[in-house]
């Protein structure tokens, strides 16, 4: 197996990131290094954007980079684990 | 209009057209039962432990398909209402839970009754809310019941700090009308690809299954599959979870799977060339050990939830989107291509199935006795239940050998009226169940199959049933003992009942009722069975508590062989194993 990093766009709201670190926990998942930040520079950010058809303001979404060693199957399911959080836009793994 | 924040909270509610709310007051919750008392629209129960008021509205959100909800106050009254959620989260029930907090500027100070509801519940909630400010009430709640209800359902908490229900601060009240959230958008419609390459699958096969679970019932598909299946004419198998989404008593029907699923729907299940899974998630209750199930079968895997999906057995072929939809898009392909389909070709495998059936299936004769000599076998009296209700009654369970002699031995015909704790397997829902399905529906039969152990964790709402005019009917099937515990401690560890019997220590049920006002009924003896059951279902106006002695000894079978066993090891008898 071989560390994966995945990029998960997210509401900035109270609460958000808490939901996506307590999955790790919950599912049994292993957390190897996280990192957030709340977008401020849109324009590396267009293609959520065109994937969800909507427009994004200054420092509404946060980008967390967070990297696990898991195999295909379990990144599968991490991710949709992930993306059915309801305060979660996208997430997808770093290639 | 112009109104304070409790008054918004309890409008909105009004708004969604909630007619009933379970709950319990305490002091972060007094404003907001302060707006209660003021309105006629929606009725207020009282319980006696949080636990019942989220059984209650979860009995009712299974009964109607409407979300249940339930306002307790903070602290302890929310963290009592924990069990109550995590057992729809189980079981995808929709139900909207307001717990009341301590003000927004004590937060975090360890205040009177502070708990953090959100971080507590987080982990067994869909989604959950906290009130910021009382203009954003409405949107808030408009919100939670769109999420509890739509996709895969399932419970929404929305904590409410106290001084957001002030009555003295009014804000203009405009409740929403729709509802649009950017980063929730649960799949509807099927992709039509997926669609062509499950038919092409379903024509092909010629061992089929079809796999129902209560997905199909939340998404209200059971007509669709009655209509797939009259095109079709496969075996169909139900969970736990699913009984009634398919007719028990069709020719068709295998009964319900896994660990105490009956023989024939186990065996179609391990020997099938395609399994047509809808609405269901293979549970490790189902699969026994996912490496060895269903050797030979393609997947068709139905589901609203893409986590579902490929978690636990991979899908051959994965259809996302409401199933009610999914199954209109087959059933409209199917009829298109209805000569391609051969029907011939599944009669050696319908010919297997019933050989099966006839081998090792469920023996109905074999419990009934009318000798005393012989004590009371707990099948027999689901069956006379059954029997004298024709199979039309709501039941509710509790958890243990009676819940699934009640699965096994009661036969629904139709969806929601099989209302028990399968995913958390929760002692003490099937009472409060119960109430929020009587009052869901006052005209129909709800009777509660509970256990002795099962009935004295929520008993408490026997005083509620009282309160309310709840004349609902409960069985006790009562063997004395934590039977399902003490069956795999005969099974697993050489018959020590370790904390399984209660030495003599159980209370004497009929004037337990009795002193809440209701009647009880003591049967001991297999002469008195029939009529003694007749006798309480006959009474319609007042809550009967029936308390049958049956045989501690019996055991739930047939019985999946774990570990290391598939879905063809199954324990028959205590003596047999497949
Ligand atoms: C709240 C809770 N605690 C413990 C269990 C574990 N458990 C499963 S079945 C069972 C025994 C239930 O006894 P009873 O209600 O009398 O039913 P019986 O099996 O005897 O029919 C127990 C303790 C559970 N399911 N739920
Ligand atoms: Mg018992």
């Amino acid at each position: 197996m071989i560390q994966r990093k995945l990029s998960v766009i997210l509401e900035n709201k109270p609460g958000a990131l808490v939901r996506v670190v307590g999955l790790f926990h919950q599912r049994g998942y292993n957390i190897e290094s996280l990192h957030v930040d709340p977008v401020e520079d849109l324009n590396e950010y267009r293609f959520v954007e065109e994937k969800l058809n909507i427009n994004l303001k200054e420092g509404e979404v946060s980008h967390l980079i967070i990297a696990t060693t898991v195999n295909d199957n379990l990144l599968r399911q991490i991710l949709r684990q992930i993306n059915k959080l309801i305060d979660v836009l996208m997430a997808e793994e770093i290639k | 209009m112009k109104l304070a924040g409790n008054d918004m909270l309890i409008q909105s509610l009004i708004e969604e057209g909630v007619e009933y709310i379970f709950g319990y007051p305490g002091g972060a919750a007094l404003h907001i039962y302060d707006s209660i008392f003021k309105q006629k629209e929606m009725e207020h129960i009282l319980v006696r432990h949080e636990q019942g008021a989220t059984h209650a509205a979860d009995g009712y959100a299974r009964a109607t398909g409407k979300p249940g909800v339930v306002l307790v106050t903070s602290g302890p009254g929310a963290t009592n209402a924990i069990t109550g959620i995590a057992t729809a989260f189980m079981d995808s029930i929709p139900m909207i839970v307001i717990s009341g907090q301590v003000a927004k500027h004590l937060i975090g100070t360890d205040a009177f009754q502070e708990t953090d509801m959100i971080g507590v519940s987080r982990p067994i909630v869909k989604h959950s809310f906290t009130v910021d400010s009382a203009e954003n009430i409405p949107e808030i709640v408009k919100q939670a019941f769109y999420i509890a209800t739509s996709g895969r359902p399932g419970p929404v908490v929305i904590d409410v700090p106290k001084d957001t229900t002030a009555p003295d601060k009014l804000f203009e009240f405009k409740y929403p009308n729709k509802v649009d959230i950017r980063s929730y958008k649960p799949p509807i419609e099927p992709d039509p690809k997926q669609i062509e390459r499950a038919v092409d699958a379903i024509i092909e096969s010629k061992k089929p299954v079809i796999y129902a679970g209560g997905g199909a019932i939340n998404s209200n598909a059971s007509e669709e599959l009655r209509r797939l299946n009259e095109i079709l004419d496969f075996p169909v198998t139900n969970t736990l979870m699913g009984l009634g989404v398919y007719p028990a008593t069709h020719e068709r029907f295998l009964g319900m799977l896994g660990m105490h699923g009956t023989y024939q729907a186990n065996m179609s299940m391990h020997n099938a060339d395609l399994i047509i899974a809808i609405g269901a998630r293979f549970d490790d209750r189902i699969t026994n050990t996912p490496k060895l199930f269903a050797p030979n079968a393609k997947i068709i895997h139905l589901d609203v939830d893409y986590s579902s999906v490929s978690k636990i057995i991979e899908a051959n072929i994965a259809v996302f989107g409401q199933v009610k939809n999914s199954l209109k898009e087959i059933i409209k392909l199917l009829e298109g291509k209805k000569e391609l389909i051969d029907s011939k070709k599944i009669i050696p495998w319908k010919k297997q199935i019933s050989d099966w059936k006839s081998q090792h299936g469920l023996n109905h004769e074999m419990h009934l006795c009318e000798t005393d000599d012989q004590p009371i076998m707990p099948q027999a009296v689901v069956q006379h239940i059954y029997n004298i209700t024709k199979g039309k009654a709501f039941i509710t369970s509790d958890v243990g050998q009676h819940q699934m002699f009640a699965a096994q031995y009661y036969h629904f015909d139709e969806p929601r009226k099989w209302i028990n704790s399968g995913g958390l397997g929760t002692m003490g829902f099937g009472l409060p169940a119960a109430m929020g399905a009587k009052l869901a529906y006052p005209d129909d039969e709800v009777i509660c199959i509970t256990g002795e152990g099962s009935i004295q964790m929520c008993i408490q709402e026997l005083s509620t049933c009282t309160q309310y005019n709840l004349p609902i009917k409960i069985i006790n099937i009562n063997n004395e003992a934590l039977g399902m515990v003490k069956q795999w401690q005969d099974m697993n560890y050489g018959g020590r009942h370790s904390a399984s019997t209660y030495q003599s220590s159980l209370p004497n049920f009929v004037e337990l009722a009795e002193s809440y006002g209701h009647i009880g009924i003591k049967i001991e003896k297999n002469s008195e069975l029939k009529s003694g059951l007749e006798k309480a279902l006959s009474i319609k106006d007042r809550l009967v508590f029936v308390d049958v002695y049956v045989d501690p000894n019996e055991h739930v079978y047939p019985m999946l062989v774990a570990p290391n066993g598939s879905l063809k090891d199954m324990w028959l008898d205590k003596e047999t194993k497949t």
